[in-house]
């Protein structure tokens, strides 16, 4: 039964259109569950030190592929490996360092350092970082003295093991007195110290103007950024450097204002909308259509408590209630997809019923009734069979109303926190004041994801309408 | 005889709605403890307001306490903090049916008052007017587009209104409208034309004098309007051009046709005459999504409606606010439903007998 569903819903380009969507985001959320972990939203998502690296607010990378002042990549350097390892005396330093061409368009829209695992015997290490320019010059950027011990800490002494000591150094202030001091010395140029201060990739990526002193003009050619480990032990080591240019642009989907890869949060969207539609379409469904049947064929008593029931809960404006209930009964998807389901069913069963007091009346039953068939043979053998197409038709009609109602509830703020979904990204986008100036990446992708999800489900069941309409299947019987 | 008892019949069902949304909300509030820290907040306001009068007049702090010891415990029995919640549930079902609905906690009207029936009566008119212009717009457009529709049914145009209006249950009007926001935006950022505001209900400063003020208010409202409409219109249209469809292939109207009758007076007295339950009936389950609907779009344009007051009542974390505007949405929803039932026993006389 279910494969002649299949093809009759194939036969039609819309039922073809959503089978094809609908399998292209199955296997997107198989690829999501897979490859993240299933606390990605608390693990990931909403914790602000996996993104601190990132840009804000950057659009996605294909979108400056064609405009004429793109400005740079995001650009990650890790470096686990020293270039070298010398002993003067009894000092040790440790190399690190990486080279890039720049074209000289536009620098980097932040620098910045992070270390991590940091082990050491007594004496503090020190890190200097320092660039070695096309124009020959070399420019000491930054150095830093690592924390001290406590009293009496043990030895040795092991820092930066869960969060990485970051430092950003556009905007930190010893690296602009560095730069100070290198223009100065190098060109004799002497800058203001907050002109110097929302300068620094400009000048450590460029040269002061000759005409106008203030002004810096890009230089082109290749950078080398050396990090030097200075220890006073052997045995004291830093496991990991991370050097970070930041980009203009970012990724597949760019990122949201603290950074987040809007890409990430996206696909992890996937499972999420498709769980909540199908579960809570499937339970709707189900309750929906045994309380039809038991309603429609019983009659008497349970068939008016059932219709009562029916008519007042289906008649209530679901999403006001639904905004009150997830606000008092805290901000969980199960809770509301619980109450999408308690005031879901009855609509179905309202239709359920009125099918199956016509097939009660048939022969078929009445047939089965003199033979002695009980009431739950009948119910779930002759009668359930027969509505069975339109019930399926029913479940996918009802799949894309839960997961828009899902997404108007995280867009106004009542979203699980817990679980990113496709609503809440839009909710954040939006309450940032992303569509005033013009986030488009932030606002755009998740509504169009949430859309064309719907529209798959709407899709299918649009071609479903023709195979099972409750009317000719009945009569046809 | 028999529409009074049909009539009363739906009177009964949706006067049970109310009921079951206040019992539920009322039953959620007091299970998770919020009334109980709601009506604290109410006796502890009236207490401090107490003692500020009576440090006024009375030196003896000793004799002050004395008092509003005595003030608050009155207080708390009658509100019936010293009983459980579920005692409790009549009265404060009874409190919100007789509109009883205390204050906001940080919420404002423009006249600055914290009542919550004021912020309601205030805020109601704009939102009553946002959704009866959309849906007088979006059933004329419905009607005219739906019946013409009918008559060219598997025409190149048909199908692709069908498909559309499919299409349209999958779009959220909310989502729509921040389109439409996003797109003026950027029109006013390449063009430097601003075709429409991005939201609110008034420019700032709003315009002195009457005329200005009407268009700058209508200026508002459009988008909103025209998002509502784009959005609601396709299901509609289809929904109409079924009905008419269906109707259009009964022997009645051959028979009109064979009179002589032209083809307009077939269309709108005979045929939409049969088909109007149908369409009546198609336009009452839509009412509720459209109620929901009325927040989500007020929320995104800046609409100052109840919808609008809704997002700001969960952004400023105010119950009471929330409880009353469920309470009015709900009611607002069965008045309306009723009115529609009441056209409902006008348009099909089955009903009747």
């Amino acid at each position: 039964m279910i494969l002649s569903l299949l093809i009759n819903i194939l036969s039609s380009t819309t039922g073809k259109i959503g089978f094809f969507l609908l399998t292209f985001m199955f296997l997107i959320s198989v690829f999501a569950l897979l490859s993240n972990p299933l606390d990605f939203g608390t693990r990931i998502w909403n914790n602000p030190i996996v993104w601190s690296d990132n840009p804000k607010n950057a659009p996605p990378s294909w979108s400056v592929l064609f405009s004429q002042d793109a400005g740079p990549g995001h650009r990650v350097f890790d470096l686990y490996n020293p270039i070298q390892s010398v002993q003067y005396q009894n000092t040790f330093e440790t190399t690190y360092s990486v080279d890039f061409d720049y074209n000289g368009n536009k620098p980097p829209t932040f620098i910045s350092l992070s270390v991590e695992n940091l082990k050491y015997w007594g004496t503090p290490p020190m890190l200097y970082v320092t660039v070695d320019r096309p124009d020959g010059k070399s420019l000491k950027i930054y150095h830093h003295v690592f924390k001290s011990p406590r009293v009496n800490q043990e030895v040795p002494i092991n820092r930066y093991i869960d969060e990485p000591l970051r430092i950003y150094l556009s905007g930190d202030s010893s690296v602009a007195n560095n730069m100070s001091d290198f223009l100065y010395t190098e060109f004799d140029v002497q800058m203001q110290a907050d002109k110097i201060a929302g300068n620094i990739q400009n000048i450590i990526f460029g040269v002061p103007n000759i005409y106008e002193k203030d002004d810096l003009n890009g230089l082109e050619g290749r950078y080398k950024f050396t990090l030097l480990f200075v220890s006073k032990n052997k045995l004291d080591s830093v496991d990991h450097l991370r050097l970070v240019m930041g980009g203009s642009h970012y990724g597949l989907m760019g990122t949201d204002s603290i950074g987040r890869d809007l890409a990430r949060g996206l696909i992890f969207g996937f499972p999420v909308a498709l769980t909540i539609g199908l579960l809570t379409s499937i339970l709707t469904t189900a309750i929906g259509t045994m309380a039809g049947i038991l309603s429609g064929y019983s009659g008497g008593k349970t068939d008016i408590v059932i219709q009562r029931s029916c008519d007042i809960l289906s008649n209530i404006p679901l999403l006001p209630l639904l905004l009150f209930l997830a606000f008092i009964l805290g901000q969980k998807l199960w809770v509301v997809m619980v109450v999408m389901i308690a005031f879901g069913w009855p609509g179905l069963t309202i239709i359920i019923r009125s099918m199956v007091l016509q097939l009660r009346s048939g022969n078929l039953i009445e047939a089965s009734i003199s033979i002695g068939a009980s009431k739950w043979y009948i119910m779930t053998r002759h009668i359930f069979p027969q509505i069975a197409p339109f019930v399926i038709a029913q479940m996918i009609f009802f799949t894309p109303a839960a997961i828009l109602a899902e997404a108007g509830l995280s867009f106004l703020g009542l979203g699980d926190p817990s679980i990113p979904t496709w609503g809440q990204i839009l909710d954040q986008g939006f309450r940032t004041g992303a569509v005033y100036i013009g986030y488009w990446w932030w606002v755009i992708p998740p509504g169009v994801l949430i859309v064309i999800t719907a529209l798959a489900f709407v899709l299918l069941a649009l071609a479903m309408e023709r195979v099972v309409d409750p009317r000719l299947r009945i009569s046809g019987r | 005889m028999s529409i009074a008892k049909s009539l009363a019949i739906r009177a009964i069902t949706l006067i049970g709605v109310l009921f079951s949304v206040l019992v539920i909300v009322a039953i959620t509030l007091g299970a998770t403890g919020f009334s109980e820290r709601m009506l604290t907040a109410i006796v502890n306001e009236e207490v401090r307001g107490l003692r500020q009068q009576l440090v006024q007049t009375i030196r003896d702090t000793n004799e002050i306490e004395q008092v509003i010891e005595e003030r608050r415990v009155f207080l708390e029995e009658s509100y019936g903090l010293n009983q459980s919640w579920y005692s409790r549930l009549p009265e404060t079902i009874a409190r919100v049916l007789i509109l009883d609905l205390g204050e906001a906690r940080t919420l404002k009207t423009g006249n600055g008052s914290r009542d919550v029936v004021d912020l309601i009566a205030e805020r109601l008119p704009r939102t009553m007017f946002l959704m009866t212009t959309a849906t007088v717009i979006t059933a004329l457009i419905g009607l005219s587009l739906g019946v013409k529709l009918a008559t060219k049914v598997g025409s190149r145009l048909d199908r692709t209104v069908s498909i559309l209006s499919a299409t349209s249950n999958a779009l959220p009007a909310w989502w729509a409208g921040i389109m439409f926001i996003l797109l003026t935006y950027l029109i006013l950022d390449k063009f430097g034309i601003r075709i429409f505001p991005p939201g609110g209900m008034y420019s700032t400063p709003p315009p002195e004098t009457l005329i200005p003020r009407i268009l700058d208010f209508t200026w508002h409202a459009l988008l909103p309007i025209i998002t509502m409409v784009l959005i609601s219109a396709g299901s509609w249209i289809y929904v109409i051009r079924t009905m008419v469809m269906n109707t259009a292939q009964e022997d009645f109207v051959n028979l009109a046709r064979a009179k002589g009758l032209p083809e307009r007076k077939v269309m709108w007295s005979h045929i939409l005459r049969v088909a109007a339950p149908p369409i009546l009936t198609g336009l009452i389950l839509s009412l509720t999504s459209s109620i929901g609907g009325a927040i989500l779009t007020e929320t995104v344009f800046n609409w100052p409606g109840m919808g609008r007051l809704y997002y700001d009542a969960i952004l400023a974390v105010d119950e009471s606010v929330m409880v009353a505007l469920t309470f009015i949405f709900t009611l607002l929803y069965i008045t309306a439903r009723f009115i529609l039932d009441l056209l409902y026993l006008i348009v099909d006389p089955r009903v009747r007998y």
